[in-house]
């Protein structure tokens, strides 16, 4: 056995006895799941939920008939504008001349049943303009010169699933698999220093390259296993939870065969660059809470590109923008989701890239690992 | 005379702003114990970390049973065991796992394993070896993390000694141990000397090595004040500690 397997299997040894990580990463696992029902939950009783709007007044005739079939269940109070703050979601005052609206719009189911209300109050004066006109012998249609029909050439409830998977999945995917290797990599690089085992490692004849790339491997594996556990939770949990949408199976979120092959070559990339990362930033570190604080501004790195995809949904770049790493995986991903296709191009520069970026962060650990500086300041 | 196992040459070594070794030569043999001596600072863990090839040297040379340091470091390290007071052991595996993965690293049973796989064969026999020489077994199987210190002490010298190597280095290495734990240590060196390794033991406490050591150097702020057999260091002095005290008085 050379010195790469030997080191490998007694990283992974170590790490499937560490409890720490291995919670760690089944909290994770679970925890995307627990959070996509939540929402799910909270989407489906947002969409079906009753809000309370309080009146004084006359109500024109039907209208209350629409009002109850939006699910706004309206209640005589003295006055709606002071209730409008606190005991009901909005307050009408109906008048000979219209109607008076009072809501609070740092209140979100005061912005839900105004938007509820002004679509009723389009409808209902519809409805009577409508009956006005053929009661005066004339075309309603002649309110609407150009009519349009609408037909989209995929469903819109699956695009926003997609938008949706967009954003969460690279997330995931780049949050996992920096955090789910994190620990194991300042472990056996800080680690190893503050154990005070790095340096009889040292003077075995091992060579050091075969003991870093043993390291590395084992610290990638269990990034790439704790990113597609993660992705894979979230998957299953979004093929059995409906987030309130109308369109049946529809309003399911999936991940394509092709979109689920560009992940996963992601996730091997994506975990040996991090991988290769922190074990260099741990070799640097003293112990393993200087570590800790070394791969503390990574988490942020986690965040922007994703957030990129996030607020500017458009966002379309010249091959250029793929040189830079993370933010090329997140773009790709987005592609393969949104699109459902993959340019060669962007997949080529994204790989190598990343490649680059790993080989880089490697060679600097070698550097450091076999430095003289190393021992002296342990 | 016995053959020169380790021989080091007016070495010299800085490190960062400190000159730590200015010139530094010894010889040590097989079958003797050989006391690296000198107070704190005195650049005694430097010269074994230069002579295990752990640093390398600025200037001078260092060989171990004909290797140089420098050309041939592999070699170096494959004959050459080192037992410090830092006996950090990985504390998920267990006592046995420890010993097994630096003798594995150590390419023990190499040849043999190529035929029987895993722990059979000659790294298991190797293993098993060093476990019952050094009394281990009884928590050969216990992990690391809930050892005591002695017993992670016994586990630190079994992973320096199961490749069997023929020069052993002990740096300080009952500094954090009792009393009983010392002693095996003694023990354990003394015996060593007898299988014909050379055991170059370098230490602060005088008592110790004038006990075991059949030759020793002294040295102080990198440079060597006093080199011979025990007896000859000594000289006229009622015992090695005042002999050091005066040589290191002299020396400043």
């Amino acid at each position: 056995m050379s010195a790469l397997a030997i080191v490998f299997n007694k990283e992974i040894r170590e790490i499937l006895r560490d409890r720490r990580t291995l919670i760690a990463i089944a909290l994770a696992v679970l925890a995307t799941p627990t959070v996509l029902f939540v929402i799910a939950q909270v989407s489906t009783r947002t969409a079906t939920q009753t809000y309370t709007v309080g009146y004084s007044g006359e109500i024109p005739a039907g209208l209350d008939v629409l009002f109850n079939a939006t699910g706004l269940r309206l209640e005589r109070v003295e006055d709606p504008a002071a209730a409008a703050k606190t005991e009901v979601d909005i307050g009408i005052v109906f008048t000979s001349a219209g109607l008076d609206e009072y809501y609070d719009p740092t209140r979100q189911s005061a912005q839900i049943a105004d938007i509820r209300v002004q679509t009723i109050l389009a409808q209902y004066d519809a409805a009577k303009i409508a009956a006005t006109l053929q009661q005066k012998g004339l075309d309603p249609s002649i309110l609407n010169p150009l009519p349009v029909s609408v037909h989209p050439l995929s469903s819109p409830v699956k695009a926003a699933g997609n938008s949706f998977l967009s954003f969460f999945l690279p997330y995931i995917l780049i949050t996992m698999s920096l955090t789910g290797g994190l620990s194991a990599a300042l472990d056996t690089s800080a680690g190893e220093r503050e154990r005070r085992t790095l340096e009889s490692l040292l003077l075995t004849p091992a060579p050091r390259g075969q003991v870093l790339i043993g390291k590395l491997l084992a610290v990638s594996l269990l990034s790439l296993v704790a990113a597609v556990a993660a992705i894979g939770s979230m998957l299953i949990a979004l093929s059995q939870i409906s987030f309130g949408l109308s369109g049946g199976a529809d309003a399911r979120v999936s991940l394509t065969p092709l979109a689920a092959a560009v992940m996963v070559w992601l996730a091997v990339l994506l975990a040996a660059s991090f991988s290769s990362l922190t074990i260099a930033l741990g070799t640097l570190a003293r112990n393993f809470r200087q570590g800790q604080a070394y791969a503390t501004p990574l988490y942020f790195i986690t965040i922007f590109p994703a957030s990129i995809v996030l607020f500017i949904p458009d966002f379309n770049p010249s091959l250029a923008y793929y040189l830079i790493p993370i933010l090329n995986a997140v773009l790709v991903l987005r592609d393969a989701i949104t699109h459902n296709t993959v340019s060669w191009g962007p997949l080529v520069v994204t790989s190598a890239s990343l490649l680059l970026t790993g080989g880089l962060c490697f060679y600097a650990a070698l550097r450091l690992f076999t430095r003289e500086a190393l021992l002296v300041r342990s | 005379m016995t053959e020169v196992a380790v021989r080091v040459d007016r070495l010299e070594k800085t490190l960062g702003s400190n000159r730590v070794l200015r010139g530094i030569s010894f010889e040590a043999h097989s079958g003797e114990i050989f006391g690296l001596l000198g107070p704190n600072g005195a650049g005694k863990t430097t010269t074994l970390r230069v002579i295990c090839t752990l640093l390398a040297p600025d200037t001078g040379s260092v060989e171990v049973l004909g290797f140089d340091t420098r050309s041939a470091p592999q070699e170096v390290r494959r004959r050459v065991g080192v037992v410090t007071a830092e006996f950090g052991v990985y504390p998920r595996l267990t006592a046995r796992e420890n010993i097994a993965y630096f003798a594995q690293l150590s390419g023990v049973g190499r040849a043999r394993e190529e035929r029987t796989p895993g722990l059979d064969g000659e790294l298991a026999r190797k293993v098993d070896a060093v476990i019952e020489r050094l009394d281990i077994g009884e928590f050969a199987k216990q992990r690391a993390e809930t050892l005591s210190s002695g017993q992670k002490q016994k586990v630190a010298i079994a992973r320096a000694i199961v490749h069997d190597p023929p020069v052993l280095m002990f740096d300080e290495p009952t500094s954090n141990l009792d009393v009983l734990a010392s002693r095996e240590i003694r023990q354990f060196m003394v015996e060593s000397k007898g299988r014909g390794k050379c055991v170059i033991f370098s230490t602060h406490v005088l008592h110790d090595a004038e006990r075991l050591c059949d030759r020793v150097t002294i040295i102080h702020q990198g440079r060597v004040v006093a080199s011979g057999s025990t007896a000859e260091v000594r000289g006229g002095f009622q015992d090695l500690e005042d002999s050091f005290l005066s040589l290191v008085e002299a020396a400043k």
